[in-house]
C-alpha cells in the first residue's frame, strides 16, 4: 500500500511538474508576444515621429514659400505699372 | 470578460454617401479604437483581480487557470488587433497628409515657376524697350569723288571713283568753308570765261576757266556765297531725281533740282548709284563693307588738304573743275 501510495504521489508530482512547465511555456509565449507587441509599438512610434517631423518640415518650408509668394504677389499688385506696357 | 468582448466587437458602418461622410466615419472609428485601447488597460487590471480572487476562493483552480489562459490569449489578440488598426489608420492619415503636402508643394512650385517666368518676361520687355530708346549711330553725309580724273585733266573714261565721307561735323564745316572761301577769293579773270553745261572736259583743258561769277554781279556773288544753296552737295536723297547719265544731267550752276536738306527716308539706299554725284547719308553701319568706311576719313583729309593748298595758289583749275561738278 505504501509503495503504491508513493508511486501515486510521484505520478501526481510529475503531473504537477508537467502542468507547471506547460504554464511556464504559456507565460513565456505570452510574454514573448507582448514584447513583440512592445517592439512593434516602439518601432511604430519612431516611424510615426519621423513621418511627423518630415511632414512638419515640409509644412514649414511650404509656409515660408507661400509667405514669399504672398509678398511677391502683394508687391506686384501694389505696383500695377510693372504690367502696363508703355 | 463581458466588457472585453463588448469592446472588441466591431461596429459595422452603414453605406457612406459621399467623401465627407466616409472621412467622418473613419475618424469616428479611429477615435473608438483609441478609446478601446485606453480602456483595455483597466479591463486587464480588473480581469487580473477577478482571476486572483477566483483562484484563491474557488476550489476548482484548474478551471480558473484554464479560463485565465483563454482570457489572456483573447486579450492579447484583441490588443494586437486594436494596435494594428490604430497604427494602420495613423499611417494612412500621415500618408494622406504627406501626399497633400507634396501636392501643395507642387502647386507652389508651379506658382513660383509662373512668377519667375513673369519676371523674366517683364525683364525682357523692359530690356527691349530700353534698347529701342538707345539712339543708333547716325553717319553723316558721304560724298563720292572722282579721283585722278579731274586732277589730271584726262577724259572721264575711268570708272574708278573713291568715296569720301565727312564723318565729323568739324570736317564738314571746314570743307564747306574751304569751298566757299576758295570761290569767294577767286579772281574774276579766272571766272570770266563762262560756264558750260558739260564743263568737265573743257575746264580741264582750259585751266582757270571757271565762269561762276561771269553772268552775275559781285553783289549777287557775295550774296550767293553766303547762301548755303550756292554749292548744294549731292546726297542720296536726290539720286532718284537725277538721270543716270552724268554728263547730261550735271548742271553748271547749282539749282534747286538738287536738294540740300538731308532726306531721312533715303538713308538706307545703296552706296553708289551714280558715282560722280552720289552722296548718301547712312544711318546704320552693319550692312556696309567696312573697307569703304575706313577709306572715307583719309580721303576727306586728303581732299581738305588739297582744297586748302589749291586755295593758296588760286590758279589751279582742278579745284574749279572739281567744284564744277557740284
Amino acid at each position: 500500500m505504501a509503495r503504491a501510495g508513493g508511486i501515486t504521489n510521484a505520478v501526481n508530482v510529475g503531473i504537477a511538474v508537467q502542468a507547471d512547465w506547460e504554464n511556464r511555456e504559456f507565460i513565456s509565449h505570452v510574454s514573448l508576444n507582448v514584447r513583440r507587441l512592445f517592439d512593434f509599438l516602439v518601432q511604430f512610434e519612431s516611424t510615426t515621429k519621423n513621418k511627423l517631423s518630415s511632414l512638419n518640415e515640409k509644412l514649414d518650408t511650404l509656409e515660408r514659400r507661400l509667405e514669399m509668394l504672398e509678398v511677391q504677389v502683394s508687391n506686384a499688385t501694389s505696383n500695377p505699372a510693372l504690367f502696363t506696357s508703355t | 470578460m463581458e466588457t472585453m468582448t463588448a469592446a472588441a466587437s466591431m461596429k459595422f458602418p452603414r453605406e457612406p454617401a459621399n467623401y465627407d461622410e466616409i472621412s467622418m466615419q473613419q475618424s469616428m472609428l479611429f477615435s473608438d479604437s483609441l478609446k478601446d485601447l485606453k480602456n483595455l488597460r483597466k479591463q486587464l487590471y480588473s480581469a487580473a483581480e477577478y482571476f486572483e480572487l477566483s483562484y484563491t476562493n474557488d476550489d476548482q483552480k484548474h478551471v480558473v487557470v484554464n479560463t485565465l489562459k483563454d482570457y489572456a490569449i483573447k486579450a492579447l489578440v484583441n490588443t494586437v488587433d486594436h494596435l494594428g488598426s490604430v497604427t494602420f489608420k495613423v499611417n494612412d492619415l500621415l500618408d494622406e497628409n504627406i501626399a497633400e503636402v507634396s501636392g501643395t508643394e507642387l502647386r507652389v512650385s508651379c506658382l513660383e515657376q509662373r512668377l519667375r517666368t513673369c519676371h523674366e518676361y517683364i525683364n525682357r520687355e523692359g530690356l527691349s524697350q530700353q534698347s529701342l530708346v538707345i539712339n543708333t549711330p547716325n553717319y553723316h553725309k558721304r560724298y563720292i569723288l572722282p579721283v585722278g580724273e579731274t586732277m589730271n585733266g584726262g577724259l572721264r573714261t575711268k570708272s574708278k571713283y573713291e568715296g569720301c565721307s565727312v564723318d565729323k561735323g568739324d570736317e564738314w564745316h571746314q570743307f564747306r568753308s574751304a569751298i566757299r572761301a576758295t570761290i569767294h577769293e577767286a579772281p574774276p579773270s579766272i571766272a570770266s570765261k563762262g560756264l558750260s553745261s558739260s564743263p568737265t572736259p573743257r575746264l580741264v583743258q582750259q585751266p582757270g576757266n571757271f565762269a561762276f561769277s561771269k553772268s552775275m554781279p559781285k553783289k549777287d556773288l557775295e550774296r550767293r556765297t553766303v547762301s548755303p544753296h550756292r554749292f548744294p552737295l549731292l546726297r542720296s536723297g536726290s539720286l532718284t531725281r537725277k538721270p543716270t547719265t552724268p554728263k547730261s544731267s550735271r548742271p553748271t550752276t547749282p539749282n534747286q533740282s538738287r536738294p540740300t536738306t538731308p532726306n531721312p527716308s533715303s538713308g538706307r539706299q545703296p552706296f553708289i548709284s551714280d558715282p560722280r554725284k552720289s552722296a548718301s547719308m547712312r544711318i546704320r553701319v552693319g550692312k556696309e563693307s567696312p573697307k569703304e568706311f575706313e577709306q572715307f576719313p583719309s580721303k576727306s583729309k586728303r581732299l581738305l588738304k588739297a582744297l586748302l593748298s589749291r586755295r593758296k595758289s588760286k590758279k589751279d583749275d582742278t579745284l574749279y573743275t572739281y567744284l564744277d561738278e557740284y
